[in-house]
């Protein structure tokens, strides 16, 4: 694709995960590489580790050995809270949206990390809703949300703070296919507009196909990658 | 969105439980509130008897801890006057008598004679004040004469003794609005301890402190068997008072505690439920200390709802205990403002300690480990 620029934003290298009973070995040595303005996909079967890996990925949580780096700076020297806050932002398949909130507040959830003044929150949330399609929607709960619906606002909300790389974890996962097209129009769009970095955990041989590489697991290894 | 709005969502999202635990706090608060108030105007209340009358000593039989259970020969008034730097000297008997058709359990008679210094800082409002000579005469405070039903002149039964009301007063303290004064001999006989007196108060030519100490040792020396106590210490030594002053703390205090729990349980609970939730927090760069004072806002609003309601419940308790006959004329239903404001500082320390686990605990939660929790 015309928009990634060769630079690595993210490398992994080596990365090995075991799970509290330590009987678990979610990864067994990964190690890839993702340009800027990519859009990876990551597949494979249930409990192969895209989990795992993506939450490494992302910093939320550490390798037991290997190695994380965020545009040539290992993750384990990064302000972590500051990364989740600006730089990255995450998508999951159950959304996660706060039920108390309404769905403009709840695209302004990480805003209070974030540089803004607090006059431009409420602002700045009604446009990332226009940018999602949901202007009509911002006063609405969660409940009250189509799951469709939903999806789009915790993408929203993932883009609150301007973020370089977007990470996503099964984000069709819960969605008919109707809703999974729009979802995937909404990031083709996102990539474009704000030439970010869209690395998605996914089932689906649809969205699989609309990214620019696919790399498949196995048992905690990368079993293949074009 | 404002940080507070977010707070206040998140309270009002669970309106049951929150109210329960304002409540409860609440309650607690209510009872300090009242408990330490009632406490705190009885010993304010007792020290304006003293401080009216220019009394600056009170003296009881050596080893009584409190006036009503002491017993002085009424003779020993005059060796006291001679005393250096004594310039008055009163007898003072007293006791409790029953009004039981006014359903009054314990109303305070004091025996006092004529024109002594106790008849200072109390006014009479009608008849007259006690003479020399008068006998089977008795002057009722306001309050009392008010739950009596009584005017000057009327005839009066006090222990199944007749005698006449001849004049009404008003005091600075409680105690005396709701209590009779009788001739000193009168209640001496009624009581059988004639030439008695419970206790000797004195006024002293200086009220300082360094000089009521000399004249304290100089009384004690002069006069074997007998305690002299400066008046203020009197008052905060006066074992009645401070079983009512531990009483009403111990019993606030446990109240308070029981809110606290209340807290700690009410915010694990909205926690554990939310343990995702704050997981996404996490995840979206909100740091631990933001995690931190969410969760200790929460606390502190229903807080500040407790604080709220227990201040009415408080308010409208004290009036209710003015319907009870015992505690009518002897409890003084304002609430002093330092109880208020302990209340509730202790009210925000509580519900902060209760919620600071909470706080703690979901400020620690890992992303990954909160995310994957079901
Ligand atoms: N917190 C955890 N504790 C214990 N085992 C875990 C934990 N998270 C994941 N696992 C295990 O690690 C393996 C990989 O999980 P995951 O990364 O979620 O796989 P995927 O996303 O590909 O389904 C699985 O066997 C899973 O059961
Ligand atoms: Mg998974």
């Amino acid at each position: 694709m015309s928009d990634v620029d060769g630079a690595p934003i993210l490398r992994a290298e080596g990365l090995v995960k075991y799970y509290a009973d330590g009987n678990v070995q979610a990864l067994r040595g990964v190690s890839l590489e993702v340009r800027n303005g990519e859009f990876v996909a990551i597949t494979g079967p249930s409990g192969c580790g895209k989990s795992t890996l993506l939450h490494l990925l992302g910093g939320l949580d550490r390798p037991d050995s290997g190695e994380v780096q965020f545009r040539g700076e290992p993750m384990a020297k990064l302000d972590l809270d500051a990364f989740h806050a600006r730089r990255v932002g995450f998508v999951f398949q159950s959304f996660y949206l706060l039920p108390t909130l309404t769905a403009a507040e709840n695209v302004q959830v990480p805003m209070f990390e974030g540089p803004w003044p607090r006059s431009e929150r409420a602002g700045r949330a009604s446009k990332l809703l226009e940018e999602v399609g949901l202007s009509h929607r911002a006063g609405q709960r969660p409940t009250r949300l189509s799951v469709g619906e939903r999806q789009r606002v915790a993408i929203a909300r993932a883009l609150a703070n301007e973020p370089e790389l977007l990470l996503a974890d099964e984000p069709t996962g819960n969605l008919d296919s109707a809703s999974q097209d729009e979802i995937l129009r909404l990031l083709g769009q996102l990539r474009e507009r704000r030439r970010i970095t869209l690395v998605i955990v996914t089932h689906s041989e649809e969205v699989a196909r609309a990214a620019d590489r696919r790399i498949a697991m196995k048992d905690g290894r990368i079993v293949g990658a074009e | 969105m404002r940080f507070i709005t977010l707070i206040g969502k998140n309270v009002v999202h669970r309106p049951m439980r929150s109210a329960l635990t304002a409540l409860g706090l609440s309650v607690a608060i209510a009872a300090v509130i009242v408990l330490v108030g009632i406490s705190w105007n009885f010993e304010r209340s007792f020290l304006a008897i003293y401080r009216s009358k220019g009394i600056d000593m009170v003296i009881v039989h050596a080893g009584s801890s409190n006036q009503l259970s002491s017993s002085l020969d009424v003779g020993m008034v005059d060796r006291l006057r001679r005393i250096e730097g004594v310039a008055d000297a009163a007898p003072t008997l007293v006791d409790t008598v029953a009004f039981e058709d006014q359903n009054l359990a314990s109303v305070l008679v004091d025996g006092w004679e004529p024109d002594s210094l106790l008849f200072k800082g109390i006014r009479i409002l009608s008849g007259r004040s006690l003479r020399p000579g008068d006998d089977r005469s008795v002057l009722l405070g306001r309050v009392l004469a008010l739950n009596l039903g009584k005017k000057v002149d009327d005839p009066i039964q006090v222990s199944g003794e007749s005698f006449r009301v001849v004049g009404i007063f008003e005091s600075d303290s409680l105690f005396e609005n709701g209590a009779l004064v009788l001739p000193l001999p009168d209640l001496q006989k009624m009581m059988g301890r004639e030439g008695q007196a419970t206790g000797i108060v004195v006024s002293a030519t200086s009220s300082d402190a360094t000089f009521l100490d000399g004249l304290r040792r100089r009384i004690e020396s002069e006069i074997p068997a007998v305690a002299a106590t400066p008046a203020r210490d009197y008052v905060v030594a006066d074992t009645q008072i401070r079983l009512a002053k531990a009483m009403s703390w111990t019993t606030g205090l446990i109240a308070m505690v029981m809110g606290a729990l209340g807290m700690l349980n009410t915010m694990l609970m909205s926690i554990f439920e939310r343990t995702r939730e704050i997981g996404i927090l996490r995840a979206v760069g909100w740091r631990r200390r933001r995690v931190l004072v969410l969760v200790l806002g929460e606390a502190l609003l229903i807080a500040t709802a407790g604080i709220l309601i227990g201040g009415v419940l408080a308010v409208v308790g004290m009036r209710a205990l003015m319907f009870s006959p015992t505690a009518r004329g002897f409890i003084d239903p304002s609430i002093p403002i330092e109880v208020l404001g302990l209340a509730v500082l202790m009210g925000i320390g509580l519900s902060l300690l209760g919620g600071l686990y909470p706080a703690a605990r979901a400020a620690a939660l890992d992303p990954t480990e909160a995310l994957r929790h079901e």
